[in-house]
C-alpha cells in the first residue's frame, strides 16, 4: 500500500503555502497531521501530484483568549488542545472532546484544521464547532474570510473550503464558568469514530435551565445543532426528568439513515440515551 | 502515471545523520528499515491503526507509516534501537521481559516507543490511563494484561530512579 | 503447578528470546536484506467471480523499475497444479492452479505478478496491468451455495458441496422418542481472519550453480512446507531449504504453501534472481486465509430432570473458494469432539462444507472453536427450557473422575482430564451462589448482570492413529535431536515452527529436565529445515506434548550415555548411583547426593577427543536423535466463567470478571502458559465481540482495512484470572498435555452464555456472533414486553 508518486513542497509561511496551493490547482493537496490523509494516500484513494506540507507553519499553532472567543490556530495538535489549561478554563468542551480523538500517537500529530477540513461526519471537532457556533477563519491568497460552522460544513467530507484556501484558525465562543458541559460518545471500541456523539452546555438560573447548547453527530451528514428544538423546554427545573424529556424530543426529530450494519432506529435510540446522559452530566457540573 | 525524481534528504535518526536518496512518497517506516537499515520498526498495516511502526519524532510518538521520510528533515527521529543503552535494557524493556509482556515481539517496538515517551511526561499513570494509551497499539498474542503490568512496574522503577537521581 | 519431582520443568523463568525482540534486533522475514532482490506485487481480481478473458501487461512492462509481469499461464510451465484429494469418504477432490488461468473465485484472487526493483514501482505497474474479465454471478452465503441452481464455484464439481460427512452412534431417534423434550438450538459463528500483526511474506533465493533454492518464509511447519514446495516446483527435497526466522504471529494462517509464495519461488528460479514479497495489510485482509464461518444446530433429547439422552448436530461451514486445506478437516473435528465433558452415547452428526466466492478457509487458533459454545450453549438451552439451574444441568451430565477413561460416542477416548474439577474450581472462584443474589438485586435496579459458563475439553496433540481413523493423511509424530558439544554446551532441535509461543524457553525446560542441566544452558534451533529434524510443525497445541515430549525423551537418552561415561571416568562399574544435576555429576553416598568433581564438559571432552578412554561398548560423540509418536489424542481441559453487564439501552457489554480454571497437565514453563492462556482468551473475546469478515451480495469484501475489521484493544478486554488446577497425563512424557487453543473455545462460549444469562428477563437468546450492540438492541427491541428504564 504505497502512495502514488507526488511532488513535495514545504512552505515556511502561510503566504507561501497559499501561493503554492493556488499554483497547484486541483492536483495539489495540503497535508498537516496526516492522520486522515496518510491512509488515503497510502491506499491510493487520494492521488495528488503535489503535497504541500504545512507542518512548518508554527504561526498557525496557538491557543488565544480573545474574550468572547477562544481562537485556536489550525495547526494546533489534538494533544495540545487536550492538555491546554486555557482550553480547560474557557472552552472545556473542546478539551473533553479532544481527549477522545483516536489514540495517543494520533493526537500528537492530528490538527484542528485538518479535522475540520476533512469533515468526517463522526469527528469530534466539527461537532464542537457546530454546537458552539464557531467561526472558521479561512485564508486565501490576498485575503481571508470568516465562515460560521453551519455554513462551513456542507455534507459528509465536504466543506465550503475552496481548492485554493487553507484554514487559518477557528474562533470558538467561550463557555462561562457557570455553564456545565458534557461530551458523550458511543463507539464500538475505545478510540474508534463515534457512532453517535453529543456535546452539551447548560446554564442554570434559580435551578432552572436558562440556556442550552446541544449538538449531535452521527444522525446526519454534518453535525447537527439541536438548540432550536430545546428552546421550548427552557425555563424548566433542572432535573433528570427534564433531561429525559429533552432526549425524547430530540430522538423524535432526528432523521438518521440506515447504513451498513447500523440501522436508523439504533442511532435514534443511542441519540436519546446519549442526550439524556450528556444533559444530566452537564446539569451536575452546572450545579456543582 | 507521474514520475517524481528522487531527492537527497538528511534524516537524523537516533542522533546520527543519514544522507538518503529517495522519492518524496517514501514512508518514514520504509526509509528507516531499508535506507537506514534499522529494521526494529515494524510495518503492520500502513494505515495508522495497528501502531507497530510507532517511533518518536522530537520526543513524541508518531506512526511512521503516516509520515513521509522527507517530512522529517529538521526533526529528530528516535527508534527502538535507541532505547537500550550499551545492551542494558530500559526499565520498560526490562519489565516487559520480567512479566512476559511480549510473545512474537512484532508489536513490541511500537509499544516500547509509545510508552518510553508517555511515561516521561506521565510518571504515575493509573491502569485506566495506561490502557487508554495502549489502545493505540494492537497486539494479537498477549491479551495486553502483562503489557499493562509491565508498564506499571516500569513506572514505579522510573520514579525510583528519578528519586535516586534527585537525592 | 507441576509436581515437586521436577527440578526444571515448571520453573518460573523469563523467556530467552526476549532480548532481541525488545531491542528491535529480531529477524523477521522483511528484515532480511538480500541484495539485488526484486519485489513482487500481485495484481488481484476486483470481482468475486469472473472468467479471465485476457491480461495485457504491455504498459506495465514499460514502467520504471519493472523487470517482468507473469500470469497463471507462465506459472503453469514452472510448477505443478495443487491437487487436494485425501481419500476421505464424502470429500470431493479439488485442484488449484498456481495462479488462476480460467477464472477468479474471490475478490482479491491473484491473477498476475509484477516484479520490479522496489515495491513502490511494482505497485505503480500493477495498476497498469489491464485484465479483461467476464463477470459471473457470485455465491456469497452458505445457503446460496447449497441452493439447487447456485452458480458453481468450482466447475469440476457438480455442486458447491465440497464435503459431506455424517455418522450415527447409538440410536438417537429412539432417545428422541423417549425424551421428555427435544430442545433445538442454533449457533451461528461469523467469518473471521487470523490477523497476525506480521503479514505474510517470503524471499526466494535460487542458487543456479548448485541448483538449490533457499526460501525464507515465516511458517509454522518448515518441513511439510519444504516437502510441498519442492514437489510443486518439481525439485528434489534435497534442493530446497526452508528457513523460518522470527515470525510475528501465525495462528494457523502460516501453514499452507500459498500461491503467492510458490509464485515467488518459481520466478526466482526462472529469472535466476532473488525475489521477495511482503504482503500488505489490505492483501492480508483480502486474500489470506479466513476462518470459522459455521452454522450449527443441535437437538438435545432430555429427560425431565435435565439428563442428556441423545444429541444431534448439524454443521454447515462456508469454506470459501479454494482448498488451501482439506475441506472436511476443520468442521469434522468439531463433530468428533463435540460432546466433550458430557456423558452421552447416542449421538448423530451431519457436517456439510460448502464452497463460496470468498477466500479459502484455514485453521485459525482453535479451528474447533465453536465446539464448546455449542455444547455448553446446548446445556444452557436445556436449563432454560426446563427451568433448571444451568450449573445443576452441567453437574448432572458431566463426566467425573471415576468415569475415565471414557470412550466418547465417536470413539475418542478421554483420559486424564478433570472437567468437573475445573468447573467447581471456577464456580468457587467467582462465588456463584453469591452472584445469583447480586443478579437479583441488580435486576431490581434495572441493571442486567449475567454469568456464563463454558467447560472446554481441548484436543491438543493429534497422534497418527487419530489421523488414520479420521481418514486424514499425515503423521502426528515429532522428531528431535540433542547434541552436547565438546565444551559441554547443549544444542537441541525439534521439528516445530515458532511464531511467538516461546519455544526457546519452554522447550529448554523439557531438555533441562530430561538431561539434568539448567534451562539457561540449553540452546534451541528451530525453523531451518537443514538443521532441524523432519517434524510435523506447530499446529493445534502440539508443541508441548509432541515437541516438548520428544525433546524430553531425547534428553533422557542423552543422560543415560552421559552418566555411563561419567561412571567410566569415576572408575565405577555402572552409573546406578549417579545423577546429573545442574550439569554436574553427583554420586549417592550414604544416602546423600555428593559432588564428584566431574561435569558435563569433562564427559563431552572425553566423548569427542579421547574416545579410547570411553567405557567398553560406548561409541564416541554425544549426539542423539529421537522420534516420538504421541497417543491418538491428548486433551487438556478448562472451565471459563465470565460475568458481564449488558447495558440494555445501548446493547453494550461490559466485563465484570473473567475467571478460568485450567488443567493443562505438566506445565513446562508457567510463564509461557500464562501468556498463551491470556492470548487465547483475548482472541476468543475479540472474535465474539468485534471481528467480522463481511462480504456483500456481490461477493465484495467489505472488511478490507483495520477500520472495518475490528480487533480488541487494551480497553476492551477484562482482567484474566487464571486458577491452575493441573494434573499430569499418564500417557505422555513428563505428563505434558499442551494447551493454547482452549482459551479461544472457552471465551466464545462463556461470553455468549453470559449475555444470554443477562438478557434472560427479556426472554432474549443470542444465537449468533459477533455480539454487536446493534444485534443485542435488535433482539431487545423485538420483545414488546421490554420496558426501557431510562
Amino acid at each position: 500500500m504505497k502512495p502514488a508518486a507526488f511532488d513535495y513542497l514545504r512552505p515556511s509561511s502561510l503566504e507561501e503555502a497559499l501561493q503554492q496551493l493556488a499554483a497547484g490547482g486541483d492536483r495539489a493537496k495540503v497535508i498537516a497531521g496526516g492522520q486522515s490523509l496518510g491512509p488515503m494516500l497510502n491506499m491510493r484513494l487520494a492521488m495528488p501530484s503535489v503535497l504541500i506540507d504545512l507542518n512548518d507553519l508554527m504561526e498557525l499553532a496557538y491557543v488565544r483568549d480573545s474574550g468572547a472567543f477562544l481562537s485556536i490556530g489550525a495547526l494546533t495538535r489534538h494533544a495540545q488542545i487536550a492538555g491546554s489549561a486555557l482550553v480547560q478554563a474557557r472552552c472545556p468542551l473542546l478539551g473533553q472532546a479532544a481527549k477522545t480523538i483516536g489514540h495517543y500517537a494520533i493526537r500528537q500529530r492530528g490538527t484542528l484544521g485538518g479535522s475540520l477540513a476533512h469533515a468526517d461526519p463522526a469527528a469530534q471537532f466539527p461537532l464542537i464547532a457546530m454546537t458552539l457556533g464557531a467561526e472558521i477563519e479561512i485564508a486565501r491568497q490576498g485575503g481571508s474570510r470568516r465562515v460560521p460552522a453551519s455554513v462551513f460544513f456542507q455534507s459528509a467530507m465536504a466543506t465550503a473550503l475552496a481548492p485554493d484556501e487553507i484554514i487559518r484558525c477557528v474562533h470558538f465562543p467561550t463557555i462561562s464558568v457557570n455553564e456545565g458541559t458534557s461530551f458523550q460518545l458511543f463507539n464500538r471500541r475505545h478510540g474508534d469514530y463515534a457512532i453517535v456523539a453529543v456535546a452539551a452546555t447548560v446554564a442554570l438560573q434559580d435551578e432552572r435551565v436558562v440556556r442550552v447548547r446541544l449538538g449531535l453527530s452521527g444522525v446526519s451528514a454534518i453535525p447537527q445543532s439541536c438548540d432550536g428544538m430545546v428552546r421550548p423546554l427552557l425555563g424548566q427545573l433542572a432535573s433528570a426528568a427534564w433531561a429525559a424529556d429533552v432526549a425524547r424530543a430530540v430522538r423524535a426529530v432526528v432523521t438518521p439513515e440506515d447504513d451498513a450494519g447500523i440501522t436508523a432506529v439504533y442511532r435514534k435510540e443511542l441519540t436519546e440515551k446519549l442526550v439524556q446522559q450528556a444533559l444530566e452530566r452537564a446539569l451536575t457540573r452546572a450545579k456543582g | 502515471m507521474r514520475h517524481v525524481e528522487k531527492r537527497s534528504i538528511t534524516l537524523t535518526v537516533n542522533g546520527e545523520n543519514h544522507e538518503l536518496w529517495l522519492e518524496p512518497r517514501k514512508l518514514l517506516a520504509d526509509a528507516l528499515r531499508e535506507d537506514c537499515r534499522l529494521t526494529g520498526t515494524h510495518v503492520g498495516c500502513e494505515h495508522g491503526v495497528c501502531g507497530a511502526c510507532t517511533v518518536l519524532v522530537d520526543g513524541k510518538p508518531v506512526r511512521a507509516c503516516l509520515t513521509y521520510a522527507i517530512q522529517m528533515e529538521g526533526h529528530e527521529v528516535a527508534t527502538i534501537e535507541s532505547v537500550a543503552s550499551n545492551s542494558v535494557l530500559s526499565p520498560l524493556q526490562q519489565a516487559l521481559h520480567e512479566v512476559h509482556g511480549l510473545q512474537c515481539g512484532f508489536c513490541t517496538p511500537g509499544i516500547v516507543m509509545t510508552f518510553e515517551a508517555f511515561l516521561k511526561s506521565n510518571p504515575a499513570p493509573s491502569e485506566e490511563e495506561i490502557r487508554d494509551v495502549l489502545s493505540g497499539n494492537l497486539c494479537r498474542c498477549t491479551g495486553y494484561q502483562n503489557i499493562v503490568k509491565a508498564i506499571q512496574m516500569a513506572a514505579v522503577q522510573m520514579r525510583r530512579n528519578a528519586d535516586h537521581v534527585a537525592a | 503447578m507441576s509436581p515437586p519431582e521436577f527440578r526444571y520443568i515448571g520453573q518460573h523463568l523469563p523467556r530467552k528470546e526476549d532480548y532481541r525482540l525488545l531491542t528491535g534486533q529480531g529477524r523477521f522475514v522483511d528484515d532480511i536484506d538480500i541484495p539485488g532482490a526484486l519485489h513482487a506485487c500481485f495484481v488481484r481480481s476486483p470481482h468475486a467471480h469472473a472468467r479471465i478473458v485476457a491480461i495485457n501487461a504491455e504498459a506495465a512492462c514499460e514502467m520504471p523499475g519493472v523487470v517482468a509481469v507473469f500470469t497463471g499461464q507462465d506459472l503453469a510451465q514452472w510448477t505443478t497444479r495443487q491437487r487436494m484429494a485425501p481419500p476421505i469418504a464424502g470429500l470431493q477432490p479439488m485442484e488449484m492452479d498456481t495462479l488462476p488461468i480460467d477464472k477468479v473465485r474471490f475478490q482479491g484472487d491473484p491473477v498476475a505478478c509484477v516484479l520490479a526493483t522496489d515495491r513502490y514501482l511494482a505497485e505503480d505497474a500493477a495498476e497498469q496491468v489491464l485484465v479483461n474479465y467476464d463477470v459471473l454471478p457470485a455465491v456469497s452465503t452458505m445457503w446460496q451455495a447449497l441452493a439447487p441452481e447456485a452458480p458453481r464455484v468450482d466447475d469440476s464439481l457438480s455442486s458447491n458441496l465440497l464435503s459431506h460427512q455424517h455418522a450415527e452412534h447409538g440410536d438417537v431417534a429412539a432417545r428422541k422418542r423417549e425424551a421428555y423434550r427435544v430442545i433445538e438450538s442454533t449457533f451461528s459463528q461469523h467469518r473471521q481472519t487470523h490477523l497476525p500483526i506480521e503479514t505474510r511474506g517470503c524471499i526466494a533465493v535460487w542458487d543456479a550453480g548448485r541448483q538449490h533454492l533457499t526460501f525464507h518464509v515465516g511458517t509454522q511447519v518448515p518441513h511439510p512446507y519444504r516437502t510441498t514446495l519442492a514437489s510443486r516446483l518439481r525439485l528434489s527435497e534435497s534442493q530446497v531449504s526452508v528457513i523460518s526466522p522470527d515470525v510475528g504471529g501465525g495462528f494457523g494462517q502460516k501453514i499452507a504453501l500459498y500461491r503467492e509464495e510458490l509464485t515467488v519461488a518459481a520466478l526466482a528460479r526462472h529469472l535466476k534472481r532473488p525475489v521477495r514479497w511482503r504482503e500488505d495489510r489490505l492483501e492480508n485482509l483480502l486474500a489470506s486465509s479466513q476462518a470459522r464461518e459455521d452454522f450449527c444446530r443441535t437437538r438435545a433429547a432430555v429427560s425431565a430432570d435435565g439428563r442428556l439422552l441423545g444429541l444431534e448436530l448439524d454443521i454447515v461451514e462456508d469454506f470459501g473458494a479454494y482448498s488451501f486445506y482439506p475441506g472436511n478437516y476443520l468442521a469434522r473435528v468439531v463433530a468428533m469432539i463435540l460432546t466433550g465433558p458430557y456423558k452421552v452415547q447416542d449421538y448423530r452428526y451431519d457436517v456439510k462444507v460448502v464452497l463460496s466466492n470468498k477466500v479459502g478457509n484455514g485453521p485459525m487458533r482453535a479451528p474447533m472453536a465453536i465446539t464448546s459454545w455449542v455444547m455448553d450453549g446446548t446445556m444452557d438451552a436445556i436449563a432454560r427450557e426446563l427451568q433448571l439451574d444451568p450449573v445443576a444441568v452441567r453437574r448432572l451430565n458431566m463426566l467425573q473422575l471415576q468415569d475415565f477413561p471414557y470412550t466418547m460416542a465417536t470413539g475418542e477416548v478421554l483420559a486424564d482430564i478433570t472437567p468437573r474439577e475445573t468447573l467447581e474450581g471456577a464456580l468457587a472462584a467467582i462465588d456463584y451462589a453469591h452472584f445469583r443474589q447480586r443478579q437479583q438485586q441488580a435486576r431490581a435496579q434495572g441493571v442486567y448482570l449475567g454469568l456464563g459458563i463454558c467447560t472446554v475439553v481441548e484436543s491438543t496433540t493429534y497422534g497418527s492413529r487419530f489421523y488414520k481413523a479420521a481418514g486424514i493423511a499425515g503423521s502426528g509424530h515429532e522428531a528431535a535431536w540433542l547434541r552436547i558439544e565438546p565444551s559441554g554446551a547443549v544444542n537441541a532441535s525439534v521439528g516445530l515452527g515458532a511464531t511467538g509461543q516461546g519455544y526457546e524457553t519452554s522447550l529448554a525446560h523439557a531438555v533441562a529436565e530430561g538431561l539434568g542441566i539448567l534451562p539457561q544452558q540449553v540452546h534451541l534451533h528451530i525453523g531451518h529445515t537443514d538443521i532441524a529434524p523432519y517434524g510435523m510443525g506447530s499446529r493445534g497445541a502440539r508443541g508441548g506434548t509432541a515437541g516438548g515430549g520428544t525433546l524430553y525423551l531425547c534428553a533422557q537418552e542423552a543422560r543415560v550415555k552421559v552418566l555411563a561415561i561419567a561412571a567410566g571416568l569415576l572408575g565405577l562399574g555402572d552409573s546406578a548411583a549417579l545423577r546429573l544435576q545442574d550439569g554436574c555429576v553427583e554420586k549417592m553416598r550414604d544416602g546423600i547426593w555428593t559432588a564428584t568433581g566431574v561435569g558435563l564438559a569433562d564427559v563431552a571432552r572425553t566423548a569427542y577427543l579421547d574416545p579410547l578412554a570411553l567405557p567398553a561398548g560406548i561409541a564416541p560423540g554425544l549426539e542423539f536423535h529421537k522420534t516420538y509418536e504421541p497417543p491418538p489424542m491428548t486433551y487438556s481441559n478448562s472451565t471459563h466463567v465470565c460475568e458481564v453487564e449488558v447495558q440494555v439501552a445501548t446493547g453494550a457489554i461490559r466485563f465484570a470478571r473473567y475467571v478460568v480454571a485450567e488443567d493443562c497437565g505438566t506445565v513446562l514453563s508457567p510463564v509461557v502458559v500464562e501468556g498463551q492462556q491470556h492470548g487465547a482468551i483475548a482472541m476468543g473475546l475479540s472474535g465474539s465481540l468485534f471481528e467480522q469478515v463481511r462480504y456483500d451480495a456481490a461477493g465484495q469484501n467489505l472488511s478490507g482495512t483495520l477500520a472495518d475489521y475490528l480487533v480488541a484493544t487494551a480497553c476492551e478486554l477484562p482482567h484474566f484470572e487464571l486458577i491452575p488446577m493441573h494434573t499430569p497425563n499418564r500417557a505422555t512424557p513428563a505428563g505434558i498435555k499442551g494447551m493454547a487453543e482452549g482459551g479461544v473455545m472457552g471465551a466464545i462460549g462463556a461470553l455468549t452464555n453470559a449475555v444470554n444469562d443477562a438478557l434472560a428477563p427479556f426472554d432474549v437468546v443470542v444465537n449468533q456472533q459477533p455480539l454487536t450492540p446493534m444485534y443485542l438492541r435488535d433482539l431487545l427491541r423485538e420483545k414488546t414486553n421490554f420496558i426501557h428504564k431510562a
